[in-house]
């Protein structure tokens, strides 16, 4: 059972290596993010721990988020995005429940919030839900998000990218991300990805392209490690 | 040699309605041990207007003080029936509410902890997390809770919840968090 205990050990996360607010052209930074700095509290039990298995409530949904149901397919690119889930020692994560929510192909969301004058795309609806495998794995089908301009930012346009939630074995490896899309010009400018001033840092949160001839289906395949906060104080030796 | 944490992003303004299912802010199972009770404030921004569309996630010990977990020695004695986890969102009035139990408190090798509530809240603009502790009115130990005893004492009473009546014969708590704001107002968050 060793190999399957949770990390017990959380170092600060390196600040270098998560964003830094408040980001230009998103008033939000400032308005919900403390003028104060965070206290320093002891980790006790009830901070090292979490909810051992939320599948009963947080139930897997559907991770082809492309084909609505028969005959009835997304517009856009379709790809598969997939990888696998790791705590800072590498081992893997089973069980993590594996949130994703994305703009459809025009770059719309299916939410009422979303009122751009994109069109909407009935056979998209952009969120699922799944967990992760024995080897920490996690896989989804979609379809490439496009690009949308921030209201009222000053001509900023978020690239491509995919929002992606991870429940883990405690309340302190919780993560919530977004996977961007290699190679596309508008990286450069996101002020979000940019926030990340670390640049190794911030290409971890760009997708890798699996080589075409590798792929078997008719879409394209992305490759997307996630690591979750947390090691654990005594290595266990395999 | 570690790996390095991948950063965190905010959940920005789209967060999925869909993802929420009645009774996602039921902490228990439907049939746990203890005193119920209702936890509910509002989310507040700067300027003190509602934070609409923040997510919280609540998590806390079963009435004894148990956590059904591997880091627990008491986790097989964990109440079956509480399920310690919940999750919640703000309206337009930024107000949320948990339905839960009274937690027990625990020893702990950094101190005996007072019965609490762990609490995360995601948002537009929070771009990693926020996270508090919710204790509650009226419990002697809370004075030698070692994480409420991080905070200057000035801002202690700034994380105990007010008693707010009673909801269906179960006891309500008041707990209104203000994320931005002068220092004496604002909500005390702990590192992460």
């Amino acid at each position: 059972m060793a190999s399957d205990a949770p990390p017990d050990r959380f170092d600060p996360l390196p600040p270098d290596a998560q964003p830094r607010v408040p980001i230009g052209g998103y008033p939000n930074t400032l308005r919900r993010n403390p003028s104060q700095p965070a206290f320093r509290r002891p980790l006790t039990r009830t901070e090292l721990t979490g909810p051992p298995d939320l599948g009963p409530r947080l139930q897997p949904g559907d991770s082809d988020l492309a084909r609505l149901a028969p005959g009835r397919i997304a517009l856009g690119q379709l790809i598969h995005v997939g990888g696998r889930v790791v705590d800072e020692d590498g081992r893997p994560v089973r069980g993590a429940v594996v949130e994703l929510w994305q703009a459809n192909a025009a770059g719309r969301y299916l939410n009422p919030l979303d009122q751009r004058d994109a069109p909407l795309d009935p056979d998209f609806i952009g969120s699922g839900r799944t967990r992760t495998d024995a080897e920490g794995r996690y896989a989804f089908f979609t379809i490439k998000p496009g690009a949308y301009p921030v209201p009222n930012s000053g001509r900023w346009w978020r690239p491509p990218h995919i929002h992606i939630s991870v429940l883990g074995p405690s309340c302190l490896s919780r993560l919530v991300t977004q996977m961007y899309f290699p190679g596309d010009p508008l990286n450069a400018h996101d002020r979000l990805l940019n926030s990340v001033a670390d640049p190794a840092a911030r290409d971890s949160l760009v997708a890798r392209q699996v080589p075409p001839a590798e792929v078997a289906g008719d879409w394209l395949g992305f490759t997307h490690d996630l690591v979750l906060r947390g090691r654990r104080a005594t290595p266990v030796l395999p | 040699m570690a790996l390095t944490p991948t950063p965190w992003h905010t959940i920005g303004p789209f967060f999925p309605r869909s993802f929420f299912r009645e009774g996602d802010n039921d902490l228990t199972r439907g049939t746990a041990l203890g005193q119920r009770v209702l936890i509910r404030g509002r989310v507040l921004e700067q300027g003190g207007g509602p934070c609409v569309n923040a997510v919280l996630e609540a998590w806390q010990a079963d009435a004894a003080g148990r956590f059904g977990h591997a880091l627990d020695p008491c986790a097989e004695a964990a109440d079956p029936g509480f399920l310690g986890w919940g999750r919640a969102w703000t309206d337009a009035e930024g107000q949320y509410a948990f339905h839960t139990v009274m937690p027990g408190g625990y020893v702990d090798p950094a101190g005996p902890r007072a019965p609490h509530v762990n609490l995360t809240v995601l948002g537009s603009g929070i771009m990693g997390r926020l996270v508090t502790t919710i204790f509650f009115p009226g419990q002697a130990a809370n004075a030698a809770d070692p994480v409420l005893c991080s905070l200057p004492p000035a801002l202690r009473a700034r994380l105990v919840a007010a008693p707010d009546g009673i909801e269906n014969g179960i006891p309500a708590f008041r707990f209104d968090l203000l994320l931005h704001g002068p220092p004496e107002a604002e909500t005390p968050f702990f590192e992460d």
